[in-house]
């Protein structure tokens, strides 16, 4: 096995260079896998969104088939405040897992008491170590992520992805 | 229906817990092993029930329905109950749960609980791979959280923030713990020893935490013996423990549902430990010895203070001050907890009633002195949910 280029060790040769989606690290986020496509659809538009229940007026996140508070399932797809402040955050310079750049930076978001949404921890991009802070503003923003294929009796469809994540307002 | 029967622990035992050359099953076997050497009046076949915890086992051994293979590599033949649970790092103290009703009730009469997790795999990422499955992955994963010290670090800047803990008073608790591995044999630090210095001077994983604030991720395997009293007392001639209450509360899967004012108050372990302590008819001050899940030394500051051990707020001075050594108000991590003994996920809540099973039976390594009442407490993952058991030398009356 030495003499081996690592190239060469593939272990299972059936699933060379084959998509798994159990390994993905994204959701899949086509309407054939979920019942809440809407919110990827609105991340592609740039819009921070989720469900709100139109029996109760809870708005939950993240969104949801049934209103998490009466268990209604009419519900209707509102907008999130972008905007949110850092009250603490952690920076991972080694062991981000595979797929994340270095260094990986999460904060604690507090998107204001009005906010139906209080917090979440966001992942902060396009921030060097050392620069964000405390108190900082940040802002929502999307992104693309690897497409995965979709067996559609004999043909492949192809899923685009969107995400998103936060970046500091300067 | 038939009169309510009383639960105890009998005994137990654990397999090495570290980075092993063992498969998952191999663990278990050593585990059931070494708690039929704890436990001498013990007969495989007195096994009617059996419960695994895992949580890797589906990913890293590719054994989705884990308990007829434990079955076969323990040659069981259980006829109440055969199933694995899977709670992240509460596993076998869910289990354990599980199984006082099952023994209270008259469906189970010997159940053996077993936890075990192989971690480590041929390739080190696939181990922080898999831990963004263990969170709500589409939300929280998806940001990138997944290992745990990042999540645990900020909570432990919102703790010094808010009530002014120190590094030196989270060195208080592995120093301590430290301490109290010493002896233990099958831990994955067993043999090492910890100074202040070497606490405070160690490498930085995540800021605030250096290398002795966080746990390992253990490979390895524990297993208890859940019994009726008259079962119980069959096979043991020891003190029963009785399983007095338990409690386990979940309000979230992600951030966005996080019920805290901050990271740094956990109301969500306040409530599963009062429902523990009223089935169990006792308050904090009965506990006389205590295993949480001190995943890092401010996971553990902030359970004294959440379980009602000590003022919120008030738990970093309190570790400092010797009230978690054996002398002190409440012995913590009396075998080293995850810090010193390891962390298999699954394999944890059964180390730790191992623990609290000896301490009430008065054959501790680190023997607390006339232990009567303990409790054990897991957190699960990005501390989503809370596990509390608490035992008793007498029965809830």
């Amino acid at each position: 096995m030495a003499e081996l280029q690592k190239a060469e060790i593939v272990g299972t040769p059936a699933l060379n260079g084959t998509y798994i989606s159990e390994m993905d690290i994204w959701p899949l986020e086509t309407q054939e896998f979920n019942r809440i496509y809407p919110f990827y659809d609105n991340l592609r538009a740039g819009k921070f969104t989720t469900t709100k229940c139109k029996k109760c007026g809870h708005i939950a996140y993240p969104p949801q088939v049934i209103c998490p508070k009466c268990w209604s399932d009419e519900l209707d797809w509102v907008e999130l405040p972008q905007r949110a402040k850092v009250v603490t955050f952690t920076e991972t310079q080694a062991g981000a897992p595979l797929g994340f750049d270095s260094p990986l930076i999460i904060a604690w978001l507090t998107f204001g008491d009005k906010s139906p949404l209080k917090h979440l921890l966001g992942r902060i991009v396009n921030c060097k170590e050392g620069e964000l802070k405390d108190g900082d503003e940040v802002k929502f923003v999307t992104f693309s992520v690897p497409a995965h294929p979709i067996e559609v009796k004999k043909d492949t469809k192809v899923c685009e992805r969107v995400f998103y994540a936060f970046e500091r307002v300067k | 229906m038939a009169q309510k029967k009383n639960a105890v622990i009998v005994g137990g035992g654990t397999s090495k817990f570290g980075v092993r050359q063992a498969h998952l099953l191999d663990m278990v076997q050593e585990a059931a092993k070494a708690c039929a050497d704890d436990i001498p009046g013990l007969k495989p076949t007195d096994i009617d029930g059996l419960i695994i915890a895992t949580t890797m086992a589906g990913r890293h051994s590719s054994a989705l329905n884990t308990a007829p293979l434990v079955v076969h590599r323990l040659g069981l033949r259980p006829t109440s109950i055969c199933i694995r649970v899977d709670t992240l790092c509460a596993g076998s103290n869910s289990a354990i749960i599980i199984a006082k009703g099952l023994v209270e009730s008259g469906i189970a009469d010997v159940i053996l609980v077993t936890g075990g997790e192989k971690v480590y795999m041929p390739q080190r990422w696939e181990t922080n791979y898999t831990q963004l499955a263990v969170n709500d992955h589409d939300w929280d994963s998806a940001m990138g959280l997944g290992v745990p010290p990042p999540f645990f670090a900020m909570i432990a800047k919102m703790h010094m923030k808010r009530y002014g803990t120190t590094k030196e008073q989270m060195a208080h608790v592995s120093v301590t713990n430290y301490g109290y591995g010493e002896g233990h044999t099958n831990g994955h630090f067993a043999g090492r020893t910890l100074t202040m210095e070497q606490a405070l001077e160690a490498r930085l994983i995540a800021d605030p935490f250096g290398l002795y604030d966080c746990c390992p991720l253990s490979d390895g395997a524990s297993a208890v013996i859940v019994a009726s009293e008259e079962r119980a007392k069959a096979m043991s001639n020891r003190p029963l423990v009785y399983l007095r209450g338990t409690g386990q509360h979940a309000t979230h899967s992600m951030s966005a549902g996080w019920p805290g004012e901050t990271l740094a108050e956990w109301p969500h372990l306040n409530k599963a430990a009062q429902v523990a302590y009223k089935n169990a008819k006792l308050t904090p001050k009965d506990i006389d010895v205590a295993q949480t899940h001190d995943c890092f030394t401010i996971s553990e500051i902030i359970e004294l203070e959440e379980l009602g051990f000590c003022k919120k707020g008030e738990g970093g001075a309190f570790v400092a001050s010797g009230e978690i050594g054996i002398n002190g108000t409440i012995p913590t991590n009396t075998d080293g907890g995850l810090l010193v003994y390891g962390h298999p996920f699954g394999a944890s809540g059964a180390r730790q009633a191992i623990e609290i099973c000896k301490q009430l039976q008065g054959r501790a390594i680190h023997q607390v002195k006339d232990a009567a009442f303990g409790l054990t407490h897991n957190l699960s993952g990005t501390c989503a949910q809370h596990t509390v058991v608490v035992y008793g030398k007498e029965p809830v009356k």
